[in-house]
């Protein structure tokens, strides 16, 4: 049971983690929580399907044009549903803006794809057994966007560009970085996450329109507990929310496990408002 | 030649008589409209366009033979998309605008239950085929008519073949956490004990849960015998049989006709684990312990292939269903009458039908026509040309 609560616990935890890092990334960039985020991931699964199984695809090509589908679907958040609301950002328009755009895709694709969960293809051609591919393969996605990310934002030209616009936009502006460029790339950035992680839980999770607000919903939790912005802190909450939910799952069972993992977020922030990594910003008054 | 006033008198007289005994005469050869309400688009739409096959040519059939003395059948059809509001919208055309004489329809409770309040309202006879219990009231909606079986049958066949066929006692059901899961499982549950069964884990969950171990771990320790799932979600079943084959784990499940659904088979790790896996069925089309359709069912599909109508990419039942209300409505027309009272009252007196997908008589004091020994199970993975075998247990049809 130990085994089976740490693989599977494990393996969904991850994918929180990646959904919590796209909702990051596009924070970082925008100082806008994208609730769309979830719906990258349900786009990766069912695109991936979509490419090999329907379309008789290779793996690896299915694999590159999931991911250019979020890339896509992440620049046309940020023309669509992020850009026009920056002005009003204290309004919070972009709760409204995201949320309707997440669920005009969601629709779109219960028309066009299927309300029914569809099947997604196995990746690899090897047997089944108890550490299978459903599992590890999410965690192999998550320790490369992890590492991807902070070689990205540490070693190259254009992560310094990211650092820059996240931590002040305006001095990055004012600096002549181009910064609504660097914005949409940010957007394609987290769509390219966001479809990595619905495509590498693609056996776990089938293909299926309405993964898009269980994503949206249990990705947005590490990004609460982890502090907001905070890609590590998304990371480690996002695994002990795996492993949490996993394991009242066994103990409780039914709904109840949901309820105490949504008791467990609650509790959090209410001891720790800015989640379990965040530092409280001061305000000039 | 002149003409008096008397003659003029007389003539108009005459014009008028003779317009006046031609008017019967043009109606009696007016279409008899019905208004049919599938969903052939949108989530619902399977069910839709299988049934559609069946009506439209149970209709071409009839207007071939010389429709109701004389006087065709006219399907006026909107697609509801599978939306109750447009399931509501499309019904108000079709009463006021088109003026038809009877509703056919919807198939999917979710649009009936917005549809049914405002047929009865109208005193408009209405004919569906949905299976939520309260879609059929005498009291409240008198005039609508329902040709297939309810929630209460369905459960019923299922526990009936649990807990008397197979002669498992103990009892694990699961649902989702929909309307229709829960609603169920409540429902279900009472009715097992009352069979004499012992329900020995009971439980709601997120259809979206990817990992059911941790469920069927637990019903494995209370000493289920056997799983009864609820659900119209292929996804969330497929996961309880994928996970009863990863356990090596040889119990029956019994339940939902989404059980045996090509999308469930889609979505299963292996073919075997399709096995012993019993879901509901209707017996008028199934195969028996010989492999042969009843033989009414049997021409049945004899005519659907002389016509040349896709079974593979459907459900014989769908089609069958389809096929028997138009019937059911122009023998009403013939023997009864055209007006809502006359349909109503020859069909709460007439003896039971015998179509195609059941036999069904409806009474003064029911409006629920279908039999309860006709719900059975079947073998869900015996699908051939939209039909299964019957479950282990039946004998012969």
């Amino acid at each position: 049971m130990v085994l089976s609560i740490v693989l599977s616990g494990l393996a969904i935890g991850c994918v929180y983690a990646l959904i919590g890092i796209a909702y990051n990334v596009m924070y970082s960039a925008s100082r806008v929580f994208s609730f769309t985020a979830g719906t990258l991931g349900m786009i990766g699964g069912v695109l991936g399907s979509l490419f090999i199984l329907r379309m008789g695809l290779p793996v690896w090509a299915g694999f590159i044009l999931a991911l250019v589908g979020g890339a896509l679907l992440g620049v046309v958040t940020e023309i669509v549903a992020v850009r026009p609301v920056l002005k009003s950002l204290d309004q919070h328009l972009y709760v409204l803006s995201t949320l309707a755009l997440a669920l005009i895709v969601q629709q779109f694709t219960a028309i066009e794809w299927s309300t029914d969960a569809q099947p997604f293809p196995r990746i690899f051609n090897i047997e089944r057994n108890s550490f299978d591919q459903q599992y590890w393969l999410p965690m192999i996605a998550c320790v490369v966007v992890i590492v991807g990310l902070e070689l990205l934002y540490r070693r190259t030209l254009v992560g310094h560009a990211f650092r820059a616009i996240a931590e002040d936009n305006y001095a990055a502006r004012a600096l002549g970085l181009p910064e609504r460029n660097l914005r949409m790339a940010s957007y394609a950035l987290a769509g390219v996450i966001g479809a990595l992680a619905g495509f590498a839980s693609g056996q776990m999770l089938l293909a299926f329109f309405a993964n898009a607000p269980l994503l949206t919903f249990y990705g947005f939790v590490p990004v609460a507990l982890g502090g907001m912005g905070n890609n590590r802190g998304a990371v480690v909450a996002g695994l002990v929310l795996g492993l949490f939910q996993q394991a009242a799952n066994f103990l409780v069972g039914g709904i109840f496990a949901s309820v105490a993992v949504f008791t467990v977020f609650i509790l959090v922030l209410l001891a720790r408002p800015d989640g379990l990594a965040g530092a409280s910003a001061g305000r000039r008054v | 030649m002149s003409l008096t006033r008397r003659q003029a008198l007389k003539s108009g007289a005459a014009v008028v008589a003779a317009v006046g005994i031609s008017k019967p005469a043009i109606a009696q050869k007016d279409p008899i409209l019905i208004g049919y309400l599938p969903a052939v688009t949108g989530p619902s739409s399977s069910t839709g366009i299988g049934i559609t096959r069946g009506t439209q040519l149970a209709v071409d059939e009839i207007n071939k033979a010389g429709g109701v003395d004389g006087r065709m059948l006219e399907l006026i059809v909107r697609d509801t998309q599978s939306d109750p509001t447009k399931a509501v919208n499309a019904t108000a055309e079709l009463t006021r605008s088109h003026k038809v004489n009877i509703i056919w329809g919807p198939l999917n409770s979710g649009e009936a239950l917005a549809v049914v309040p405002i047929l009865a309202r109208q005193n408009m006879v209405q004919m569906h085929s949905c299976w939520v219990d309260s879609l059929t009231d005498v009291k409240k909606y008198p005039l609508c008519y329902r040709n297939g079986p309810t929630n209460q049958q369905i459960g019923g066949a299922a526990n009936r073949y649990a807990i008397e066929t197979l002669k498992k006692k103990k009892v694990a059901v699961i649902s989702d956490t929909t309307g229709y899961g829960t609603s169920s499982l409540n429902a279900y549950v009472p009715m097992i004990k009352t069979l004499g069964g012992e329900v020995v884990y009971q439980s709601s969950v997120d259809a979206a849960n990817p990992d059911l171990k941790p469920e069927e771990l637990r019903m494995q320790a209370a000493g289920a015998e056997v799983i009864m799932p609820w659900s119209v979600n292929a996804g969330f079943l497929s996961r309880i049989i994928n996970t009863r084959g990863q356990l090596n784990w040889d119990v029956p499940i019994v339940g939902q006709t989404t059980l045996g659904s090509g999308q469930t088979q889609a979505l299963l790790e292996k073919p075997e684990y399709w096995a012993k896996v019993y879901p509901n069925n209707f017996k008028p089309v199934c195969y028996d312990a010989k492999g042969k359709l009843p033989d009414r069912a049997a021409a049945f599909v004899d005519r659907l292939k002389a016509n040349k109508i896709e079974m593979s990419d459907t459900l014989l039942w769908w089609i069958g269903v389809g096929y028997d209300a138009p019937f059911m409505i122009a023998e009403a027309v013939k023997n009864g009458g055209l007006a809502p009272e006359q349909m109503a009252g020859y069909w709460n007196k007439a003896r039971a039908y015998p179509g195609v997908y059941g036999t069904v008589g409806f009474s003064a004091d029911s409006r629920d026509g279908y039999p309860d020994n006709e719900v059975v199970m079947c073998e869900a993975n015996s699908l051939k040309q939209g039909a299964f075998n019957l479950a282990p247990g039946y004998g012969a049809a």
